[in-house]
């Protein structure tokens, strides 16, 4: 808790002293496990809000599926994001590419947790769910949606001056930083898709994942359940 | 004050030209680079390709020995084979097996057929390179997509075993494969661009991607075979008809899991409609 806490004051106010460390390639493993557990934290106390307007069970599956995402996403695209790197010229090590990432994923969580407040209101006001409360429901995804994609935005800006910070003016810094971004959104849909229900339905039943979580991908959901209807007039 | 021509004279010599300073540059790097250890293993070969390519490329150009080349072309067909073996989770059982062993079919076929054009193409745009060199750059090319394949194991193993449809699960494999090879391709560009500009890599590399489609559409089934299907495909296919006759099968899969569904949705009804038109027992006496 104490390694957390320190390395929250270091994510929030010394990040100079940080951005240095990862520059110079000191302490890495510490300040990935740092980042990781802020990162995770971050990500829970949000989860137990996203979860909550489906009661008790889904906002303690939630507040370790969030996290769960963010950590997923990072493990199963780390290895391209290295390779990427050096092969784009940055020279980078891995143990530094992690921690940018970390770092990226930590503020935007800590940022996300900031805000956990603002979710809860709009939670507790809505109508309880049933299958009547479709526009509560509605309105509680777009809620959530833009409040965890603003948040990825601040993320991807930290780990844009992370980078820059790391390597001033190479050449490549933006194919990398694109790159880095592009994978991880894709497979990051991809991963919180198999780990659903986080706002909850009002027509399924609670569950920590779902049975058919990994029956089908989200792109075929988007590319076969979406996209063909809206252009439709039925 | 008169000098004598033939006495010995200590004084510097005379710089030499640009072009000997050049000669005399480029030497110093081919011994240098000859001087330079192979890397031990397909481990080292792989690292020295992903952190010092150019090495890789002088070291050829040195004429040095063939050995990293060797264990760059060994890793790729390994990396290959994993990476087959992870989109065989697509179906499962013992297409993985089938996958494992077409992927490195792939990558191998592909190459045998294009390496003559990319000899004639740097050719004829002006380098005509020495063996050792030709053979490091392809292992380098072979090497990086194999690199890449690795680097994209864990989202296809994803993907695999999440998708539902064969379409999505082929698209998912193209743009890994167009990912994998455009990496490759750039390590052949920045190696060749001194010699021949990039045109002629990019042109190649569209032939690659086009020969690659057509080797895979010869080889399928990679990814999904129905029970009892052979090994190979017998019947002559371009990749486009492949590409269409994935998209039937969907729509016919879509029909048919439509169909069960009507079928499961009508059994109740009709059911219930048997038990109300069930002659009426006649009363105990």
């Amino acid at each position: 808790m104490t390694g957390t806490a320190s390395h929250w004051s270091l994510i929030l106010a010394r990040r100079d002293e940080l951005a240095d460390d990862l520059a110079q390639g000191r302490r890495l493993l510490s300040h990935w496990a740092g980042a990781s557990m802020v990162m995770a934290a971050g990500a829970a106390v949000y989860g137990l809000v996203l979860g909550m307007w489906h009661g008790t069970v889904l906002t303690l599956y939630v507040a370790v599926k969030l996290p769960l995402v963010l950590l997923l996403t990072s493990a199963l695209t780390m290895l391209l994001s290295y390779v990427v790197a050096v092969l784009l010229g940055l020279g980078l090590r891995f143990g530094q590419v992690a921690n940018l990432t970390s770092l990226a994923l930590a503020s935007a969580s800590l940022l996300l947790a900031s805000l956990a407040p603002v979710a809860w209101l709009f939670t507790v006001s809505l109508p309880e769910p049933s299958t009547a409360a479709r526009l509560a429901h509605n309105l509680l995804y777009l809620l959530h949606t833009g409040l965890v994609g603003a948040c990825g935005l601040v993320g991807c800006a930290v780990l844009w001056r992370g980078l820059q910070r790391m390597r001033p003016g190479a050449a490549n810094l933006r194919a990398v930083f694109a790159a880095w971004v592009l994978a991880f959104a894709l497979v990051g849909g991809e991963v919180a898709w198999a780990l659903r229900p986080f706002v909850g339905s009002v027509y399924y039943p609670v569950a920590f994942v779902r049975r058919d979580a990994l029956h089908g991908n989200v792109y075929e959901f988007i590319f076969t359940e979406i996209v063909p209807y809206l252009w439709s007039r039925r | 004050m008169p000098t004598d021509p033939d006495a010995p004279q200590d004084i510097a010599p005379l710089p030499p030209a640009r072009a000997d300073l050049e000669s005399l540059d480029a030497a110093a790097r081919a011994a240098a680079a000859r001087a330079v250890r192979p890397s031990a293993g397909a481990l080292g070969a792989f690292d020295e390709l992903l952190k010092a390519p150019q090495q890789l490329v002088e070291r050829g150009a040195a004429g040095g020995s063939l050995s990293t080349a060797r264990w760059l072309a060994l890793g790729a067909l390994v990396c290959a084979a994993l990476y087959g073996a992870v989109a065989g989770l697509f179906q499962g059982g013992a297409q993985i097996a089938v996958a494992a062993l077409k992927a490195p079919l792939v990558i191998a076929l592909s190459l045998a057929l294009c390496l003559p054009s990319l000899y004639i193409l740097t050719a004829l745009a002006g380098a005509a390179l020495p063996r050792r060199l030709f053979v490091y750059l392809v292992a380098g090319f072979a090497g990086t997509l194999a690199l890449l394949l690795v680097a994209l194991l864990p989202i296809a193993w994803l993907f695999s075993v999440s998708s539902r449809s064969l379409s999505s699960a082929v698209w998912l494999q193209v743009i890994a494969w167009i990912v994998a090879a455009g990496f490759g391709v750039r390590f052949l560009g920045r190696s060749l661009a001194q010699r021949t500009g990039r045109r002629v890599v990019a042109l190649w590399f569209f032939l690659f991607l086009l020969v690659s489609f057509q080797v895979a559409t010869y080889l399928r089934p990679v990814l999904w075979r129905a029970p009892g299907a052979p090994l190979f495909a017998r019947g002559k296919m371009s990749f486009f008809e492949h590409l269409d006759e994935v998209y039937r099968f969907e729509e016919a899969r879509e029909k048919a899991e439509a169909a069960a569904r009507a079928a499961a949705a009508a059994k109740p009804a009709a059911d219930a409609r048997a038990a109300t038109a069930a002659p009426i027992p006649p009363p105990p006496r």
